[in-house]
């Protein structure tokens, strides 16, 4: 007997007899929900401007250089001092995105449904965290790598800088890490998202403002020793000096020199320090805010 | 079968007490919560969770214990709070996808399910729309879509008809009685007001400042005395007056009569009534009594 194409039947409740797979998959299923939220994918078309005008101008650089060296031959901009060149852009994305990651959900309480789920508080900040490390990696790696294959494929004279682009590398893995739980912390203080928007970015203008500031005065009065440690309170010359020039031995990306020696090693403590106060504080939020 | 049982359960806060030694067993089905404001129920319900330790006492659900087994619990457990809990600029069908991952469910699981319970709660082509312009009633069913989405064996809805009008209180009502037959899912649902719980609930299960007050199936509530509520046009004391002078007990209610029946030929003795005073008959309607009158009683009682 054939049935009538196009019909729909009203088949009643169907239980779920499938796979459940546990809290990993949960906390994965939320890094990959926010990372896609940070980028706008799965929002409103409104959502997807900011992320991605300020990925198209992270690309720029990589591409003039791209274009200098097939053109003049000659090398534009080196790996390790992107991320420094950069750093208004990376700022004003980890400014504007970090809220998104945590500030919807306190505000609109959608925390107490997770939490009914079987993903622990700490899975929630580890997810929300990963996210967002992960798209300031994007955000740096992406034209640092699209730079790398340019170079390869215009094969200029002499070797390819496969080091600095290591190095780099690695640096944009430090930059997301403390960069994404810095900006994280500071936005999961208020539920309101402009206010999370304004204090991440008014930290970045305080510290390098700051930074600038003492360092240009300690040169005027010929301390270089007091203004290369000055340079520190900016986190972007931070892990360059930490990582890039400190670890991996690149040229400083700062106006001037950083301390050396036990520098290195006050500034890789610092990032750690960083890191670790602003996981601290986050986890400290939301004990609070899953109290109530 | 027990689907959840408490002992002794008490929890206390620095100020308050919010439980205090509650023993209650629930059976599969729809059980109502009823208590006021401040009685308790959210607490029970966040301990029913694995959110919050109880200081004193202990509870299971689904035979798992809720300070040990918390995270197995919230796996087969859905929950929806009273308050709002939805971001405004997902839709629907997104945000009820990524609750059923959030719950365990593959992605492609999760989506076949969120269709599904999406259709069973009443959202159809709105649920592609952001959150953000949703209705009350909307929003009510969404709330419970992504309770339901990883087909969980016991729900906990707390005050589901929250904030709706008349109708879609209906509506919710509905849905939770067919949550609790149809579907064959239990369900717990609090709520302030007994009069709605008294048309979905097998069993209530009344609280009161952290303590109970009463535990029982629907059916012993109401079987204890029979009614039928009668309306007439006209004449509704003219019609009283016969039946007390018959030997029935008719109280007047509102607009209608409720009288009680001793035995079969009530009915005689009310249609004769009826038809002898030539009387306008509305309707004749099974009447219960209401458990607000049995909980006006003593508890003690």
């Amino acid at each position: 007997m054939s049935e009538p194409t196009g019909v729909i039947h009203d088949i009643g409740y169907r239980h779920y007899e499938g796979v459940r797979l546990g809290r990993r998959h949960a906390a994965v299923a939320l890094a990959v929900h926010s990372l896609r939220g940070v980028f706008g994918l799965g929002r409103t078309a409104r959502a997807k401007i900011i992320p991605f005008l300020l990925v198209g101008v992270m690309m720029l650089p990589a591409v003039v250089s791209i274009a200098v060296m097939a053109l003049l031959q000659r090398e534009a901009m080196t790996y390790p001092s992107y991320a420094v060149t950069m750093q208004a852009v990376l700022a004003i994305f980890l400014a504007s995105q970090s809220p998104y990651t945590v500030a919807p959900d306190l505000r609109f309480r959608v925390l107490p449904l997770y939490l009914s789920r079987p993903v622990t508080l700490g899975d929630y900040v580890g997810a929300k965290l990963a996210a967002m490390i992960t798209a300031m990696f994007l955000l740096l790696a992406v034209p640092l790598t699209v730079l790398y294959i340019g170079e390869l494929i215009i094969d200029m004279p002499g070797p390819p800088h496969t080091s600095a682009y290591l190095t780099s590398m690695a640096g944009a893995v430090v930059y997301a890490a403390l960069l994404a739980c810095v900006g994280v912390a500071i936005a999961s203080f208020t539920p309101r998202r402009g206010l999370g928007v304004a204090s991440v970015i008014a930290f970045y203008l305080l510290t390098s403002a700051v930074s600038a500031i003492i360092a240009a005065t300690m040169e005027e009065t010929n301390n270089y020793a007091a203004s290369s440690w000055a340079w520190l309170i900016n986190p972007f010359f931070l892990v360059d000096a930490a990582v890039q020039v400190g670890l991996f031995g690149a040229a400083p990306s700062a106006p001037g020199a950083y301390p050396p020696g036990a520098g290195v090693v006050v500034a890789l403590l610092l990032v750690a320090g960083l890191i670790a106060l602003s996981v601290t504080a986050l986890i400290l939020r939301y004990r609070k805010a899953a109290s109530r | 079968m027990t689907i959840l049982a408490t002992e002794g359960l008490t929890r206390r806060f620095p100020r308050v007490t919010a439980l205090d030694g509650l023993t209650v067993t629930v059976g599969p089905g729809v059980t109502g919560l009823v208590g006021a404001n401040g009685a308790g129920k959210s607490t029970l319900i966040k301990i029913l969770l694995g959110l919050l330790a109880p200081s004193a006492g202990g509870a299971r659900v689904l035979g798992m214990d809720v300070t040990t087994q918390g995270a197995e619990i919230r796996r087969v457990v859905g929950y929806m709070p009273e308050h709002d809990c939805l971001p405004p600029d997902l839709s629907a069908t997104e945000f009820t996808v990524h609750m059923g991952q959030m719950s365990g469910l593959p992605r492609t699981a999760a989506r076949e399910r969120a269709a599904d319970v999406l259709r069973h709660v009443g959202l159809y082509e709105e649920r592609y729309r952001a959150m953000g312009g949703y209705s009350t009633g909307m929003k009510q069913r969404v709330k419970l879509a992504q309770a339901l989405v990883h087909d969980p064996r016991l729900i906990l809805l707390d005050e589901p008809t929250n904030g709706l009008d008349p109708k879609g209180r209906d509506e919710m009502l509905g849905l939770i009685r067919r949550i609790g037959t149809e579907f064959g899912i239990s369900v717990l649902v609090t709520s302030h007001l007994l009069g709605e719980l008294e048309r979905v609930c097998d069993h209530v299960i009344v609280i009161d400042a952290g303590r109970l007050l009463r535990s029982s199936s629907i059916a012993e509530f109401t079987q204890t005395t029979q009614t039928v509520a009668v309306e007439v046009e006209e004449g509704r004391d003219v019609l009283a007056a016969r039946l007390t002078e018959l030997g029935e007990t008719a109280v007047p209610q509102g607009r209608a009569l409720l009288v009680d029946i001793r035995a079969p030929e009530t009915f005689d003795t009310l249609r004769d009534a009826v038809c002898d005073l030539d009387l306008c008959l509305i309707r004749v309607e099974q009447g219960r009594r209401r458990i607000e009158d049995v909980f006006r009683e003593p508890a003690d009682v």
